[in-house]
């Protein structure tokens, strides 16, 4: 069923095609960066373009981790919280002032391990509660946001008696200094989630988990334990963010990432997966945070105030959701 | 027992059109789904249109209920120009549209929903209950030219909701439609059936003088669908046109006063239902001669199951193949020799249970339930609507607990999650299609693929092979007949009733199942697309699987099976081979000792 | 063309936002930077604040933009909101600019390290705004008040008002966050100044409030149910003396400073809200910092290091302490008076 529309057959399907095309966030990005480039000299230029790809590198492993989450029809508020606290389990393994292994040369392995299973563990209970318990996402992940970064606050003041952990080694930080680093495990590890859903078993079962669990359980899927992984996983992705932002702030706390969480729900919606489960890519995702950052660079380099910024985040935010919508129901849909 | 029949002389207004179609065209992305298709409508008339999935009946009516506009001819009602453009408009209109899916909020009362466009409001001048407080069952309907004003007209009054009111109107809504429910009771505590009822209530409080019911009886039991005629004929003596859309040949043939046959969005026949026999009705609908309703089976007779499919399905690259298939294929060369299928028939029961069940007990679902099914076996499950036989297929499959009792497949015990039964060769095709049998909003090939996914898989990481995923789908789309139109890529939703089904099937049929548990695999589904599933499971038995089939329609379990259980209240209570097999013995089974009401023994 | 069309809505409303975007900032900071068009070179300061939350940020914020405008500096704005690793990337963003300098509030001591070598590696003048790094040796000027001493003066101020009381007060102090250098020194100068007391006065609650209005208001309203007759409140901050109006109100102890009942109160910052209070009679004594010359200090740094002058790595703000003794004097050099006034 469609809207009858005045202009002719051919013009409506070019239309149609660009905007039900999976690529329509990237025209998008071309678009905003067309539309900044003349004002602002500095925007076209590469430092300022490797400058926007470092700074989006925490939210493209959040969106995408996110992502794996949204696919199953679920939500993880969380991922803020998993931050916080594996940021602040690594500081206290390798930490320099009250470290449990500091000046150990083991210190930074057994840390970034602690890092990556607290993540994962926040993310198997997440999911034990949501898949077992049968407790909804959103419920479960906004409790276990507060119960998790006041753990974190506690374990960071027990230990050090401050919410913030310095003096990391060396060989921690140049993950945060060494920006190509940093790009590198980004990249691979957005790869690896890529690969994950279009090309394994695991993939296709979260993509059927998110359509239809009744259909899912009723085929062989053994949806529990497809919807405990998502979770896993997308508490790991929160702890190689952690890792970044502990890295290139040189400091382990429990308030690293809370700003994001919009951000990141903002930029997978944007690029096209649902909310609704079933729907979505790590590329749609990359696309979608690559248009937020775009933008935010942009208003930032025209020198607007941060409140303004906010607002014309929010308000671009909100057209692209109307245009997905449109999208869904008029040219996909019918 | 009061039953309406067609030959009810009491159609009093039948002359009078009420709704006339005229050279209605539409279309969808340039093709065109209804052809110019005219007939009327008379007050007080029970129309049945009847048609193929896909024939343009749901497109026709969503017209008429303003849900869609016409891109040519026209719609009039009581002989004025009618073009609504949105239900809303149909509604003060007088037409109310009853969907397959009820448009009821569960979460509120009866009340509630009943009066969600129009509460009666404190200090309202209470103008349009009255008009059906007047008027009783028995009432002569004289004016089928009734006006509208008496309805919406809101006599001021405060903004506070009248719940005496609203409790009356209920009351006397409710009745009219043979319901005694309080109004306060809420939707989602009614069976399907008394939803249907409330659904109808709705429609009269809002004056309608045309009732659209599309394909009411899919979900309820014979004793509802009596009550739902006997509600129908009562409201044509109001002078109520009904437009009833069913697959149930037997039903329409029975209750309607007049029929329309849509085919390819055209009007391919029409007129007094007396003029029309089932097989007539039949002919008109697929546009050919369909001379069996069932498939003739190679045991019975010399026609063998189609070549075509059964060789898709032989030739299938992935899995071992069984020595069954090979079996089979064999005896199919030598023509007439019988089929495995025959064979363990033959054999009986006894001789190689693939499945067997003994003493299933589950509380108020199942009682000591015990038998056999054997290898290329067919095997019928009937019983009324509510006797347990869904819920016997659930536990069978690891979806529901049982507190007692022992499931062997082949000689092994089988237990443990769906998951690990279907590893150990056992399927099930649910009833609920859309819930439990398809993500609707996946593609075909995914659909397909999801059963069988695992066996594509290789480790470490689970990688899947697409290519060999691609050639199983694609395999199976030719085995199952597949609408060859579709793409692999379409979502399954675009897809008819029938078409469903068969992707359903295809998706376990992938797995070579030993066992696989059918839950009413017809239902909604066109005649055409029937037969395909018939022939489907036929081949499947003949390749040495057991076949459980579960079924409200007594014809289609004598049609295909070899044998037949009937459930009653969680419980056996009877078994006849196909030699044995007749209606009368096996609904009195399935009604117990007592004698058959005459209204159930009218529906089965 | 419907392509075309849609071409156009979408550039339209990006364009009309970012016009209405320009026009609304116009009011402060002007322009693009490295635009102007006379042969000398426009300078162009990055203006980095971890938060604009209380007006005495926003105080320095206009301050600086105002003297920037003065001197036909272009100034480039972010604000963090708190969050450290959005900070970063703005001081990232102002040097991939190429800035002349970069002012930075931080949010606390530690994580402004990285920030302040990212500078220096790209040869940047930073300044510190009245939160000094911790001890570091990447380069860069703090501009930030003497906390211990004027804390100290103005609770000495406090001290002899109880010793005038004539009986022995309870105290009680809120301290910031402790992972700030300037919540630690106000804390220093407190103690201090009561240890010199002697027994005159005790202190019997430290309130932590982490910079944070709602933890402040729970803190007094159980320290006040604990200690009903605490007799002296210093407060690290002015910004929380709505808090402890709120609380002293309910238990009847909000009262002028001639009054009978009424409970010493002492703050820190000289805002626009203790000036009030202080006008009104209900506060005695407040350390004021001088905003003003801080900002003034700040710009004339990076000025400086533009013109080759080197800068010494702290600079202190000597403050004083206004109470209802002094006030009429140095009432005109207190900010928070002058915010005041200006808002009438």
């Amino acid at each position: 069923m469609t809207t009858v529309s005045p202009t002719t057959n051919n013009e409506r399907q070019t239309t149609n095609k660009l905007v039900a095309s999976e690529y329509f966030v990237l025209f998008l990005c071309l678009v905003v960066f067309a539309a900044f480039a003349p004002f602002t000299p500095d925007f076209a230029s590469s430092g300022n373009l490797w400058n926007i790809f470092t700074a989006c590198l925490p939210l493209l492993l959040l969106a995408t981790g996110q992502t794996l989450v949204l696919i199953t029809g679920g939500i993880d508020l969380s991922v803020t919280a998993s931050i916080g606290l594996s940021s602040v389990v690594g500081a206290l393994v390798m930490g320099g002032d009250a470290g449990w292994l500091r000046g150990s040369p083991a210190a930074m392995p057994v840390a970034i391990a602690a890092m990556l299973a607290t993540g994962a563990l926040v993310g198997l209970f997440n999911g034990a509660c949501i898949a077992w318990l049968r407790m909804p996402a959103f419920m479960v992940t906004l409790t276990t946001t507060m119960f998790f970064n006041g753990f974190a606050v506690w374990l960071a003041k027990r230990n050090v008696d401050a919410e913030s952990i310095y003096n990391l080694p060396p060989a921690f930080l140049a993950l945060g200094t060494q920006a190509w680093l940093a790009a590198f495990l980004a990249v691979v590890a957005a790869l690896g989630a890529h690969l994950l859903l279009a090309r394994t078993l695991l993939g296709r079962w979260l993509y059927a988990v998110g359509h239809n669990p009744r259909t899912s359980l009723i085929s062989g899927v053994p949806v529990g334990g497809v919807t405990v992984s998502a979770y896993m996983l997308n508490g790991a992705f929160a702890a190689m963010t952690a890792i970044l932002l502990t890295a290139r702030l040189e400091t382990g706390s429990p308030n690293h990432g809370k700003a994001l969480l919009l951000d990141v729900i903002g930029a997978a919606v944007i690029g096209g997966t649902s909310l609704f489960g079933g729907k979505g890519k790590v590329m749609w995702t990359v696309f979608g945070v690559l248009f937020l950052s775009l933008l935010g660079n942009g208003l930032n380099l025209l020198n607007l105030s941060d409140f303004m910024i906010t607002i014309i985040k929010g308000a671009v935010i909100l057209i692209a959701a109307l245009l997905d919508v449109w999208r869904n129901k008029f040219v996909r849909g019918s | 027992m009061n039953t309406p029949t067609n030959n009810d002389e009491q159609r009093t207004t039948h002359n009078e059109t009420v709704v006339s179609f005229s050279g209605i065209e539409k279309s969808f992305f340039g093709v065109k789904v209804l052809k110019g298709v005219s007939f009327d409508v008379g007050a007080g008339s029970i129309v049945g249109l009847v048609g193929e999935n896909g024939a343009g009946k749901s497109t026709l009516m969503n017209l008429l209920g303003g849900i869609l506009q016409p891109d040519a001819g026209e719609l009039r009602v009581n002989g004025q120009t009618y073009a609504p453009r949105n239900p809303n408009a149909a509604r003060a209109a007088g037409i109310a549209f009853v969907h397959q899916e009820l448009n009821l909020f569960p979460n509120l009362s009866i009340a509630e929903n009943l009066h969600l466009t129009d509460f009666p409001r404190v200090g309202e001048k209470i103008v349009r209950g009255s008009s059906f407080v007047v008027r009783g069952d028995n009432e002569p309907a004289s004016a089928p030219q009734r006006t509208t004003n008496n309805k919406q007209q809101t006599g001021g009054g405060l903004p506070w909701i009248d719940r005496r009111t609203l409790r009356s109107r209920t009351t006397e809504l409710l009745r009219q439609v043979g319901l005694d429910h309080a109004p306060d009771t809420l939707v989602e505590c009614l069976p399907a059936g008394e939803r249907q009822l409330v659904e109808i209530a709705k429609a009269l409080g809002a004056d309608a003088r045309v009732i659209i019911l599309d394909e009411p009886t899919t979900s309820l039991s014979a004793r509802e669908c009596e009550r739902l005629f006997t509600l129908m004929h009562q409201l044509r003596k109001r002078a109520i046109a009904i437009i009833y859309i069913s697959h149930a040949l037997g039903d329409v043939l029975r209750i309607c006063d007049d029929l329309v046959v849509l085919r390819d969005g055209e009007r391919v026949g029409g007129g007094e239902t007396k003029e029309f026999t089932h097989d007539r009705l039949v002919s008109l609908m697929v546009g050919r001669q369909l001379n069996q309703l069932y498939p003739e089976r190679s045991c019975w007779g010399a026609q063998a199951p189609s070549p075509v499919a059964v060789g898709a399905l032989a030739d299938h690259p992935d899995g071992a193949r069984t020595a069954m298939i090979q079996n089979h294929v064999a005896k199919d060369s030598s023509a007439q020799t019988r089929t495995a299928r025959a064979r363990f028939a033959a054999a009986g029961a006894a001789a190689l249970p693939i499945l067997s069940v003994r003493s299933l007990t589950q509380p108020g679902i199942a009682h000591d339930i015990s038998f056999d099914l054997a290898a290329g076996e067919v095997l019928g499950i009937s019983g009324l609507m509510g006797a347990g036989r869904s819920e016997l297929a659930r536990i069978l499959f690891g979806l529901d607990p049982c507190t007692s009792g022992e499931i062997q497949l082949a000689g092994q015990l089988l237990d443990g999650n769906p998951r690990q039964r279907i590893q150990r060769g056992l399927a099930f095709l649910t009833e609920d299609r859309r819930q439990e049998g398809l993500c609707m909003e996946a593609s075909i090939a995914d659909n397909i693929a999801l059963v069988t996914l695992t066996q594509h898989s290789r480790t470490p990481a689970r990688w899947l092979d697409f290519a060999g995923i691609k050639s199983a789908v694609s395999q199976m789309r030719e085995a199952v007949r597949l609408s060859p139109k579709a793409t692999d890529s379409q979502p399954v939703r675009t897809l008819s009733g029938g078409n469903q089904q068969k992707v359903v099937l295809g998706k376990w049929l992938l797995a070579e199942p030993k066992v696989l548990i059918l839950d009413e695999p017809t239902r909604g589904i066109d005649v055409g697309a029937k037969f395909e599933i018939y022939q489907l499971i036929h081949q499947l038995a003949d390749r040495g699987a057991g076949v459980l089939v579960i079924s409200s329609e007594i014809e289609e379990l004598i049609g295909i099976c070899d044998r037949l259980l009937v459930m009653r209240h969680g419980e056996l209570t009877g078994e006849f081979r196909r030699e044995e097999f007749d209606r009368e013995k096996i609904l009195g089974s399935a009604l117990h000792a007592s004698k058959p009401l005459a209204a159930d023994v009218r529906r089965l | 063309m419907k392509l075309r069309a849609s071409f156009t809505v979408t550039l339209s409303v990006f364009l009309g936002v970012l016009l209405c975007g320009c026009g609304g900032s116009d009011s402060g900071g002007n322009g693009r930077p490295a635009s102007s068009a006379s042969g000398t070179k426009k300078l162009t300061i990055g203006v980095a604040f971890e938060t604009l939350q209380t007006e005495f940020w926003v105080a320095a914020f206009d301050k600086l933009k105002a003297d920037c405008a003065a001197k036909g500096i272009t100034m480039l704005e972010g604000v963090a909101d708190g969050d450290t690793s959005k900070q970063f990337d703005q001081v990232k963003s102002f040097i991939n600019r190429k800035v002349d300098g970069i002012i930075i509030v931080p949010k606390d001591g530690k994580t402004v390290i990285p920030m302040i070598k990212a500078a220096n590696a790209a040869n940047i003048p930073v300044v510190l705004y009245n939160r000094p790094a911790d001890p570091t040796d990447a380069q860069h000027t703090a501009v930030a008040p003497d906390n211990f001493a004027i804390t100290k003066e103005t609770v000495n101020y406090l001290v002899s008002l109880a010793k005038k009381s004539g009986k022995k007060q309870k105290a009680m102090i809120l301290m910031g966050d402790l992972s700030d250098v300037n919540a630690i020194g106000r804390r220093d100068g407190f103690e201090a100044a009561i240890k010199e007391a002697g027994d005159a006065v005790e202190v019997v609650a430290r309130i932590p409030t982490d910079w944070n209005q709602e933890k402040a208001l729970a803190g007094v309203q159980s320290a006040m149910q604990a200690n009903p007759d605490i007799g002296l409140i210093f407060t690290s901050s002015d910004f929380m003396f709505p808090s402890i109006k709120s609380v002293l109100s309910n238990l009847g102890k909000w009262k002028k400073h001639n009054a009978p009942n009424h409970v010493i109160l002492g703050g820190f910052d000289g805002d626009a809200t203790a000036y009030q209070l202080m006008a009104e009679g209900y506060v005695d004594a407040t350390g004021v910092q001088d905003v003003y010359w801080e900002a003034e200090q700040a710009i004339q740094v990076i000025l400086d290091a533009k013109a080759g002058k080197a800068a010494p790595s702290r600079i202190d703000d000597k403050g004083f302490a206004i109470t209802q003794a002094n006030m009429k004097e140095l009432e005109p050099r207190m900010w928070g008076a002058v915010v005041a006034k200006k808002r009438k």
